[in-house]
């Protein structure tokens, strides 16, 4: 599975891009710390990545850049905008998608790269996709096939990271009292933690409802398991102080992915 | 789908009719529109249940209920437990208030 690796120089930008060969999908994400929406992409794009498998001659290469660190960088690219992903191939640019939609993100990466991804037959050389060649593709238009779609994808968001909280609003500015405290029950419990702003990608709001089979949010999933909202969770800490130990960072509070 | 009014009687009595409970309490939360409930539910139906599994046949048995109204939460108990917390709290078993910030919900309709 591949992971999104950090460019932190002009210089490993350039030996980065030279270094790949011509058939290599290589996804930019434009990111600023600062930016909540960043840190949600991030989960994303980390999840998305880790069902591409690593292969030899590379079929995608994940980076990301820091939009002001870099700037030279995402001026070339116009990144004017951050979450900003820029799928290039063979030094030509593809396609770019701007703000933090995590369905058009995963469309435009999918329909670029091979898809032979996840854990299918290794991919037959180079893949000469210029861009909607939707041959092999399995369709989206059929119903039943795009909500199968949708399930599979959820079932690899809620396990993004072992304690996942899906939430309204982000861990710095929650959006609802129960969010609200559900985060500061975490950070209480120095709980490290992915989390997803729901109020940002109705998707997945109204699919992991249904997904789950559960009505409310927010909601709190530990190893790929729903625990459930705000009530439960204290349910269980009453019942078991020790319930989220084995998640929480023993150190100087990096408790998630967003600095509240 | 029934049209009637969400309220706390109503509430209370699918409770007690669909769950068996023995005590329910129901608190809108909402400032009085109906919109948002917490609740004590206390009913021999959850033993040897998980609160997973008790708060999804609460949900179950208020599927219609819940899906109208814009926030729920339960404390769900049998009636053992709800005996032993009211012994310890020398009656004071309620419905929770976590999430809530002066008894009302806040940022449900967004």
């Amino acid at each position: 599975m591949s992971d999104v690796k950090e460019i932190t120089s002009v210089e490993g930008w350039e030996e980065h891009v030279s270094s790949l060969p011509p058939s290599t999908l290589l996804i930019v994400s434009f990111h600023a710390p600062w930016a909540a929406p960043c840190a949600q992409m991030a989960t994303v794009l980390s999840t998305l990545a880790s069902e591409y498998p690593v292969t030899e001659p590379p079929a995608t290469s994940w980076v990301k850049i820091n939009a002001e660190d870099l700037s030279d960088i995402s001026e070339a690219y116009n990144v004017t905008a951050v979450p900003f992903l820029v799928l290039i191939r063979n030094g030509e640019v593809l396609e770019t998608v701007s703000g933090s939609s995590a369905v058009r993100v995963r469309n435009a990466i999918e329909s670029h790269a091979s898809k032979t991804g996840a854990g299918a037959a290794a991919a037959n050389g180079p893949v000469t996709t210029a861009g909607g060649d939707e041959g092999e593709v399995a369709t989206e238009e059929d119903p039943e096939k795009k909500k199968q779609e949708l399930f599979r994808r959820l079932g690899d968001l809620v396990k993004a990271a072992p304690v996942m909280l899906f939430m309204k609003g982000t861990p710095s500015e929650p959006k609802c009292g129960f969010s609200r405290q559900l985060v500061g029950v975490l950070r209480d419990n120095a709980v490290k933690y992915g989390f997803f702003n729901i109020l940002a990608d109705d998707e997945v709001r109204q699919g992991l409802k249904e997904f789950a089979d559960w009505p409310t949010f927010p909601q709190l999933w530990v190893d790929g398991e729903l625990v459930g909202g705000l009530d439960i969770v204290k349910e269980e800490l009453d019942s078991n102080a020790d319930f989220l130990k084995p998640y929480s960072v023993k150190a100087n509070g990096d408790v998630s992915a967003a600095a509240s | 789908m029934a049209e009637t009014a969400i309220t706390e009687d109503s509430v209370r009595a699918a409770l007690t009719e669909r769950l068996k409970a023995t005590h329910v309490e129901i608190q809108d939360m909402s400032g009085g529109c109906g919109q948002a409930f917490t609740s004590l539910i206390v009913s021999p139906e959850f033993a040897g249940k998980n609160s997973l599994k008790r708060h999804r046949l609460v949900n179950a048995a208020l599927k219609v209920e819940i899906a109208q109204i814009h926030a729920w939460s339960a404390k769900c108990q049998t009636p053992e437990e709800y005996d032993k917390e009211m012994a310890a709290t020398g009656g004071n078993d309620k419905p929770p208030m976590d999430g809530t910030e002066g008894g009302k919900v806040t940022g449900v309709n967004e």
